[in-house]
């Protein structure tokens, strides 16, 4: 079986927050009103981790780094679920089963990298964009928990064309959504078991880090830290 | 007397209810389709395949509906004078296409693929849809009830994957 991972190349990524977008549309995410952002109550499955502000007032540089789902190989938010809603899958993708959510929010309370959101309302949609939802993922409904799945409909759909064209799945047939639309190219994702990805030659780079590594969650999403 | 009286009224009610609800419920999967649409004489008298008309099978997740183009590659010329194929060339002359009523629907947490079912594992439509080929009418239920119980059985009978990340998103 396949382990999917991520690396982000901190080089190469130039804080365009391409991916936030692409992950929000791609994903159904719900878009919440500014006062409920001002709560903190924001809902993004990829986002940009400001880590501190560079230079003096008008040539103010942010650094900033993507934050998704870390995927860890040993997941301390599965271990508190009560109900089995989030588990780890054998292709390694943490899985979050939302008719099964009942909302308790242990794991987003156990999560290091805070990286799950909470439906607090039902979803309201402006009338122009109701019919703009991509199909192949649902609208979650209000009182459960999310997180970034590796974008996991498409990779049930390329696996589903590669069995019925009788071959094996190809590195590049499955790529999330903020990989595929990068401009920089900066992240690098594939099968990490297999010796010859890009992505696994990457995650053994000495550049390679992940966050709060010290903690022993495993984060299969790993970074190259920036050498200027 | 008084006590035993409003016991009476609340059972009737109660049953009232229930027959209410139950009859919403059913009411919920009766459609009735715009066009005396014969199966039969199309799978059965004339031999053509599922997958000639519902094309999507083969090469996604949803099955789709016959768009009129569909129909009007068969019916460009009249062939008989019935009133269901003079309501088809309505729609053909007009290019507009014909309201079906979707009967089978998934709900949107849940990934059902027909690809997945009928050309990876070769299971027959009859299993789901019933023997479609023997309607001569069009169909005003779902054959097999869009249940997961009903998923899990046919999983578990066949040792398909029961992992709730297969089917749930």
């Amino acid at each position: 079986m396949a382990k999917y991972g991520m690396v982000i190349d901190l080089n190469k990524c130039t804080s365009c927050q391409a991916c936030v977008t692409a992950c929000k549309l791609e994903n159904n995410v719900q878009i919440v009103s500014p006062d409920d952002a001002s709560e903190g109550r924001t809902m993004f499955w990829m986002k940009m981790l400001t880590l501190k502000y560079e230079g003096d007032y008008p040539n103010v540089k942010p650094k900033a780094i993507p934050r998704n789902c870390m995927q860890c190989d040993e997941p301390p938010c599965i271990k508190v679920c009560p109900v089995r809603a989030t588990y780890k899958t054998e292709v390694g993708i943490v899985a979050q089963i939302y008719p099964q959510c009942i909302g308790c929010r242990y794991c987003m309370a156990n999560c290091p990298y805070t990286v799950k959101v909470f439906n607090w309302y039902k979803t309201e949609q402006p009338k122009e964009v109701e019919k703009c939802d991509n199909p192949d993922v649902s609208v979650r409904p209000k009182g459960v928990v999310e997180k970034c799945t590796f974008c996991v409909h498409r990779l049930q759909i390329a696996e589903e064309k590669a069995k019925a064209e009788h071959r094996k799945l190809q590195e590049g047939d499955y790529v999330p959504a903020c990989v595929e639309v990068c401009p920089a190219k900066a992240i690098y994702f594939g099968d990490l078991d297999d010796t010859n990805s890009d992505v696994s030659k990457a995650s053994h780079d000495y550049r390679a880090f992940g966050l709060l590594e010290e903690l022993g969650t495993i984060p299969k999403v790993r970074y190259l830290n920036a050498i200027e | 007397m008084k006590k035993f009286l409003i016991l009476i009224v609340t059972v009737i009610g109660f049953a009232a209810g229930i027959y209410t609800m139950r009859g919403a419920i059913d009411k919920h999967y009766e459609f009735t389709q715009p066009i005396d649409f014969s199966h039969y004489v199309h799978a059965s008298k004339y031999k053509i395949p599922c997958i000639a008309c519902h094309q999507h099978v083969l090469f996604g997740a949803r099955a789709g509906i016959p768009n009129i183009e569909i129909c009007g590659a068969c019916h460009s010329t009249p062939m008989k004078k019935t009133p269901g194929e003079e309501q088809v060339f309505g729609y053909v002359k007009s290019h507009k296409q014909i309201p079906w009523y979707s009967i089978y629907y998934v709900p949107d947490y849940v990934y059902f693929s027909h690809l997945r079912h009928v050309v990876i594992g070769k299971l027959d439509c009859k299993l789901c849809h019933g023997d479609m080929a023997a309607f001569t009418s069009p169909p005003i239920t779902q054959f097999l009830k869009i249940r997961m119980s009903n998923c899990i059985d046919c999983h578990q009978k066949r040792h398909a994957s029961t992992d709730c990340w297969q089917c749930h998103r």
